[in-house]
């Protein structure tokens, strides 16, 4: 099931784990000179394998597909902004889009699973058992001292990084937000914005993950993630009680008017129709409103994104808040 | 028991800032396999390869303590290039173990894993 289709408490989005893996004795792809034989040599230790993974996957090599293709798969989070650019670049992704495994990023190997809902300890049990797979026919990279080497030393040690999307408008409506965020820096957990590093937090969407990537075991960096989407979990739904008690009517008539703008609107930015669809989300999950629509607003926010609009058909932003607009109004 | 407190002054001397190695990052090394120098590290970021992190392995260790407070792996061992690390690890902790144990003058406890760490070791060398 794609992720974004699962069902989940309306807090935490999704859960994914990333591992960063290169082979030995090879550059990196940033200095490799012949990618396509190294390419060749990685995929084949998932593709002829054993293992029942090796019917399971479909190859994507990224050369031959167009910007459309590249961004449906970007959308769905099975490949990463980097993927977008560049050459010689390709993923394995498995038959319900959970897995994929992307070749000559910035590492050799990047190897992601991604679940809907909050699944981070199953995601990495999944990993850990795929990691096995391709490193029975092929030899990683790895030192004694310092673990898995990566090109960035942002990612060596263990190489993984867990990171858990969460839907916090409770904690952003009752303007507590900052003061959260800043507790948590000091943890080693980094929160960016819905599509990874460099991007903002537009409707009310955050994604939390480890910095530290060495000297703690892949099951304390799992445990310090999961400290802090609990805790946060826990204060949103304070601050969503807090919400209904003080002012009930003021919160269910934000989420009926938001209702009311996709509705009817016949242009959109990108940006407001985030912060509605976000607002429909909380009246969804706090029973103030029931969406029947062909997509659910999570869904909807991910596929109104000025890049998935414009289909790398080049049109203007008037033209895509024109487009926004028409498929939010047939589909919320 | 005379055995035993010596491998303890051992493992004090192996440990902790003393044995720090210097800085000399500067120095004008090339990585054998991609061919990097520290100064285009500087520049980028990045390492070339995994040979990287050994040729410039001070280096390395000092900006990986910035990044993580730590240069140590701790985590996941390659299952198939792993055994030897693996027993090297159950050596360290049971050492470590051992270290608590005389703290709390736990000596009985003390005696079984000095005797476990003797047969560990000597398995080693067979
Ligand atoms: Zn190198």
């Amino acid at each position: 099931m794609i992720w974004y289709n699962d069902l989940n408490d309306g807090i935490v989005i999704s859960s994914r784990i990333r591992l960063a893996r290169n082979l030995d004795k090879t550059p990196f792809p940033a200095a490799l000179k012949d990618k396509a034989a190294v390419t060749k040599q990685l995929q084949d230790s998932i593709l002829k394998s054993n293992s029942t993974l090796a019917n399971d996957f479909e190859l994507y090599e990224l050369d031959k597909k167009n910007k459309e293709e590249k961004l449906k798969l970007l959308e769905e989070h099975l490949i990463s902004p980097q993927m977008m650019q560049g050459n010689g670049r390709s993923v394995l992704i498995n038959k319900n889009r959970t897995m994929s495994i992307m070749f000559m990023e910035e590492d050799h190997i990047r190897l992601q699973i991604i679940m809907g809902g909050y699944h981070l300890d199953e995601a990495y049990d999944l990993a850990d058992k795929v990691d096995d797979v391709i490193e029975e026919s092929l030899t990683y990279a790895y030192d004694e001292k310092f673990g898995y080497l990566t090109a960035c030393p942002t990612n060596a040690g263990t190489g993984l990084r867990a990171s858990v999307m969460m839907h916090l408008p409770g904690l952003v409506l009752t303007g507590n937000i900052n003061r959260v965020m800043q507790s948590i820096s000091g943890m080693g957990i980094a929160v960016r914005g819905m599509y990874g590093e460099g991007t903002s937090s537009e409707g009310s969407m955050f994604q939390i993950s480890n910095n530290i990537t060495m000297g703690l075991t892949e099951q304390e960096i799992l445990n310090k993630v999961k400290n802090v989407v609990n805790k946060l979990s826990d204060l949103e739904k304070e601050a969503r009680k807090i919400l209904i008690s003080k002012n009930k009517t003021g919160i269910e008539d934000k989420v009926c008017r938001a209702y009311g703008i996709l509705k009817y609107a016949r242009s959109i930015s990108s940006a407001e129709a985030k912060q509605l669809l976000s607002d429909v989300m909380l009246g969804q999950n706090m029973g103030i409103i029931k969406c029947d629509g062909k997509m659910t607003p999570l869904e909807l926010m991910i596929k109104i994104a000025p890049a998935v609009i414009s289909d790398g058909g080049g049109l203007s932003a008037a033209e895509r808040d024109v487009k926004r607009a028409d498929m939010i109004r047939a589909n919320v | 028991m005379m055995d035993l407190f010596s491998e303890l002054f051992d493992m004090f001397d192996n440990m902790g800032p003393f044995s720090a190695p210097q800085m000399t990052p500067k120095e004008n090394r090339v990585c054998p396999v991609c061919g990097h120098t520290w100064a285009d590290f500087n520049k980028t970021g990045k390492f070339g390869c995994g040979e990287c992190y050994k040729t410039f392995e001070s280096g390395a260790s000092s900006v990986l303590r910035q990044v993580h407070s730590s240069a140590q792996h701790v985590g996941k061992v390659p299952s198939k290039s792993g055994t030897q690390i693996k027993a090297k690890r159950r050596l360290d902790e049971l050492k470590r173990k051992l270290k608590e144990a005389v703290a709390a003058e736990n000596y009985e406890e003390a005696a079984r894993l000095h005797a476990e760490i003797k047969s560990i070791e000597g398995g080693a060398l067979k």
